[in-house]
């Protein structure tokens, strides 16, 4: 198949399935057969390690490997993409942006230098020094664009002093992403549980991920009844942007009633808790003792940890 | 065992901030081992008295409660909800929200946790297994159906191991055999593992096969509880709050003088009794047909085929080829229609029947062209729906969603009605709305929230936004899913009203009734395409189809056949009128029973 057919046959509902294995589909997960506390403990470290490095190399060396593990993590290939096109774009944005600023300023500066002689054009009417205002503005821009298109190399300069720090950026991304789209919810709370974080919160993010296929279901049905029931703009314009303004609004006019909708939810849900005894619980130790039995600590989940620790170290002793 | 009840003396109760009494004076005992009905009206308290039972009143809403709830002995005063809840479990109506957690085993495994019992794991084994659900254990709960959520939620309640039972509406919002296996479920409760049940139900026919007490409750009162057979025999009772009867009781009730009465001296309240009760009337008629010859016409079938179908016009809807699918988390892609071809005219009005997924409402949404076919093509009054916007193809159809609250864009009714009207710029958008909203009496309500309204006036509202589209082409998702006497002739009603400028009208609907009643045109779906397309009757009439659908004869059909008639009754007033001719002896048919629509505007209309 063509890269153009594949990318033009993406529907959305190809993309919410997606999503949906990358947050749902843990069994196969490398991370997900771990303990964990270890591997919330090992998050933490990786938070941290990539700050400790300063060049290109070991920190792309440290990027491959995580995006080798968000792989194996089952992550959203679409997710993906989106972070690395977010990436890339920022960089390209900056070797853009840079010389435009310069040029900009360059021609503020010409501006600056005359401010006397245009003040004086303006107030006067004179012909004569009205005219010479005129020069005055165009060379000023000149110069700006002459800056502009000349500082590429300013501008690539700033860049790379920036893609270690975009760098580090993505790689925490990719490790998060991976952690936790391959941990189930279940383990997750289990582990955050036992490092003593509330019972409230973990129960909130069990719920959060029960209830979020739920809302993105809502949420398309909604945005389907707006459309049904509005009218699309008559000229769609520029390469349609009317169109798409059109369903930009329409998808935050829909968050209004999801929400309504939730609030109506959650008045059951709120109940139902209530005869599952669930605010019984919480002072309850029995049962937080049996919430978080059976967790074991094994050989393969310090082999984890070292080894990533040993390749860390590796990559920092050999570039 | 004498304490092991549930007693309601004398109970009063107002919620918080309420302008009335919800609960006047209600006494009710609830003995074990029952399978107990609570009926009555919208807004007539029942709900509210059945959170009485697990103490959510006075404990989670607290008004102002005067009496005494006694449940296994206990006070609910003096106990509280988490505690109560392993004696009265409780599947609330929306129970999708009672489900609080990723996976069904953790859902069921929740409460065992939070008491602490160190048997968790095999209470909700226990659970699964009972219900049959021990293969889903590790599915996500959004993954599964609405009938396998509502076992769920039953199992969650199991695994504590209650003694009463309680379920609010399990036919309100799940297809009827779906609400048919829940019942069953309950029956195995109630008669193998000795569990009290206790059900809010609107469906009689439901409460005739399953249960044996009945609780109306009426104006925040308990007006009688009586025996299931009792119970259903005081039709004035139950139409005064707006329930259906049985339709063999109803028959019975039309036939003249004890016609139709069982040898006790009551109407017949399931098929089995009808059968025996109209046995003299049909052996009758019966030898009347033989002797005179003539087959009686009891169904509107013969007459509507050629004439009221526009067949041979152009064709306002085709489907050529049409495969659909979706992908699926597991399964990979799952296809739902499969090489379906299909052409509506104008005057049909079509109902879709099939089981769950049987690609219904695939079918709909690929009308509206909110989704473009995989495969073939699909043209809507001329209009390719590949190549147009469903905002477009709007214009001219609308779409009424099964779940009414996904209709709803505004914060109130009469905006959301006015909603498509202000964004086509239509001329006099008040007054078309107003006059909306008076025919589908809605005027009380148009200031208030969609979302915050009961489900059936939340059906009427969907009703009204669709009619104000005035379009040529309606599809309705489901339209009388957990409808009680009121709201169903209010569908009804609309379809009839809508077909002076409506062209076609297509119906996906579970509601057998009501497809006997309006439909010329009924479309079996299964197996990705069209099984059968044919009239009412004849769709009806054929036992194998239906069963190979999961579909269930309407009563009135299934007692035809027992009665051995030749061709299926359709309505009850048809039946009736058959029974009372072979009554009379006389067995000459003169002509056909007139048509289906009749038929249906009193079957709700003349009471």
């Amino acid at each position: 198949m063509k890269y153009v057919d594949a990318f033009t046959d993406i529907s959305v509902t190809d993309i919410k399935v997606d999503l949906m294995r990358t947050a749902y589909d843990n069994e196969d997960a490398l991370l997900n057969s771990f303990d964990p506390r270890v591997v919330l403990l090992w998050t933490v470290l990786f938070m941290i390690i990539p700050w400790l490095f300063y060049d290109t190399l070991p920190l792309a060396i440290l990027l491959a490997a995580a995006f080798a593990l968000a792989a194996l993590s089952q992550v959203s290939k679409y997710l993906l993409a989106l972070l690395l096109f977010g990436q890339v774009t920022n960089v390209g944005f900056f070797v853009v942006l840079v010389p435009l600023i310069g040029g900009a300023i360059r021609a503020v500066e010409h501006l600056g230098d005359n401010a006397a002689r245009v003040v004086e054009g303006v107030m006067t009417g004179d012909v004569g020094v009205f005219a010479e205002t005129g020069t005055i503005v165009a060379a000023a821009v000149g110069q700006g664009i002459h800056t502009a298109t000349t500082s590429q190399e300013v501008g690539i300069d700033a860049v790379g002093a920036l893609v270690p720090f975009f760098l580090k950026l993505t790689i925490i991304s990719v490790i998060s992403l991976a952690v936790f789209s391959a941990m189930s919810p279940q383990k997750l709370s289990k582990g955050m549980l036992r490092l003593g974080v509330p019972r409230q919160l973990t129960f909130a993010i069990a719920y959060g991920y029960r209830m979020m296929p739920l809302l993105v279901e809502e949420y398309h049905a909604l945005i389907n009844s707006f459309r049904l029931r509005s009218k699309v703009p008559e000229k769609q314009g520029l390469f349609r942007w009317r169109y798409f303004y059109y369903l930009l609004r329409l998808s935050v006019k829909a968050f209004y009633p999801l929400i309504f909708n939730v609030a109506k939810r959650s008045r059951v849900t709120v109940e139902a808790m209530e005869t599952k005894g669930f605010s019984r619980s919480l002072g309850d130790e029995q049962s937080q003792a049996l919430r978080t039995e059976g967790m074991m600590i094994r050989t393969r989940d310090v082999t984890f940890v070292f080894g990533s620790l040993l390749f860390v170290a590796a990559v920092w002793v050999f570039t | 065992m004498s304490s092991n009840n549930i007693v309601v003396e004398n109970l009063t109760f107002q919620y918080p901030g309420g302008d009335e009494a919800v609960l006047r004076d209600a006494s009710v005992t609830i003995e074990p081992g029952e399978f107990t009905a609570v009926v009555g009206g919208n807004g007539s308290g029942k709900t509210t008295l059945c959170k009485t039972f697990n103490g959510l009143i006075p404990h989670f809403f607290e008004g102002t409660f005067d009496g005494r709830v006694t449940v296994a002995g206990t006070d609910t005063r003096e106990s509280d909800v988490a505690e109560l809840s392993k004696t009265v479990g409780y599947v609330f109506q929306d129970f999708e929200n009672q489900l609080v957690q990723e996976t069904v085993r953790d859902d069921v495994e929740f409460a065992p946790l939070n008491h602490g019992l160190d048997d968790y794991a095999e209470r909700a084994t226990r659970a699964l297994e009972t219900l049959g659900l021990d293969h889903l254990e590790d599915r996500f709960i959004w993954e599964l159906s609405g009938g396998q959520q509502h076992l769920v939620a039953l199992a969650g309640v199991l695994a504590m191991d209650p003694e009463f039972i309680f379920v609010d509406e399990p036919a309100a919002q799940l297809d009827p055999r779906n609400a048919r296996e829940t019942y069953e479920q309950l029956r195995r409760l109630n008669e193998e593992r000795d569990k009290t049940i206790i059900v809010i139900e609107h469906h009689s026919e439901f409460i005739a096969d399953y249960c044996d007490e009945m609780v109306l409750v009426s104006d925040g009162g308990v007006a009688w509880k009586e025996p299931v057979e009792v119970g259903l025999n005081r039709l004035d009772d139950l139409l005064a709050h707006d329930i259906h009867p049985p339709q063999v009781t109803k028959i019975a009730d039309g036939l003249p003088s004890e016609a139709g009465t069982l040898p006790d001296g009551r109407y017949p309240v399931t098929v089995d009794e009808a059968a025996t009760a109209f046995q003299p009337a049909t052996t009758c008629e019966s030898r009347a047909a033989v002797d005179g010859g003539a087959v009686t016409t009891l169904g509107a079938d013969t007459d509507d085929a050629p004439t009221d179908r526009g067949q041979d016009g152009d064709a306002l809807v085709t489907m050529r080829g049409v495969g659909h699918g979706y992908p699926t988390l597991r399964e990979g892609y799952n296809r739902v229609l499969d090489g379906l071809d299909l052409e509506l005219h104008a005057g049909d009005r079509v109902a879709l029947v099939g089981a769950n997924g049987s690609g219904k409402s695939t079918l709909l949404r690929l009308l509206t062209g909110l989704e473009s076919p995989d495969q073939g093509s699909v043209t809507v009054l001329g209009r390719d729906t590949s190549e147009t916007l469903p905002e477009q193809l709007a214009d001219d159809t609308v779409y009424i969603h099964q779940n009414p609250e996904e209709m709803f864009v505004e914060d109130t009714v009469r905006k959301d009605v006015a909603y498509y009207l202000e964004n086509r710029d239509a001329p006099n958008v008040n007054e078309r709305v107003d006059e909306i909203l008076a025919y589908l009496d809605l005027e009380h309500l148009a200031d208030r929230d969609g979302r915050l309204m009961s489900l059936g006036q939340q059906r009427r509202a969907s009703l009204g936004i669709g009619l104000a589209t005035d379009p040529t082409v309606v599809l309705l998702d489901e339209p009388t899913g957990s409808l009680d006497l009121q709201s169903r002739r209010e569908v009804t009603g609309m379809l009839r009203k809508a077909e002076s400028r409506v062209e076609t009208v297509v119906v996906a609907s579970h509601d057998l009734q009501l497809v006997a009643a309006w439909a010329n045109r009924v479309l079996v779906m299964g197996d990705g395409e069209v099984l059968a397309d044919a009239p009412p009757a004849a769709v009806f009439s054929d036992p194998d189809l239906l069963a190979e659908t999961d579909l269930r004869q309407p009563q009135v059909v299934e007692l035809s056949q027992r009665l051995g008639l030749e061709s299926p009754a359709l309505s009850t007033d048809s039946m009736c009128e058959t029974l009372a001719r072979s009554l009379d002896g006389d067995g000459v048919a003169d002509g056909g029973v007139g048509d289906v629509g009749g038929d249906a505007e009193s079957d709700g209309g003349t009471r």
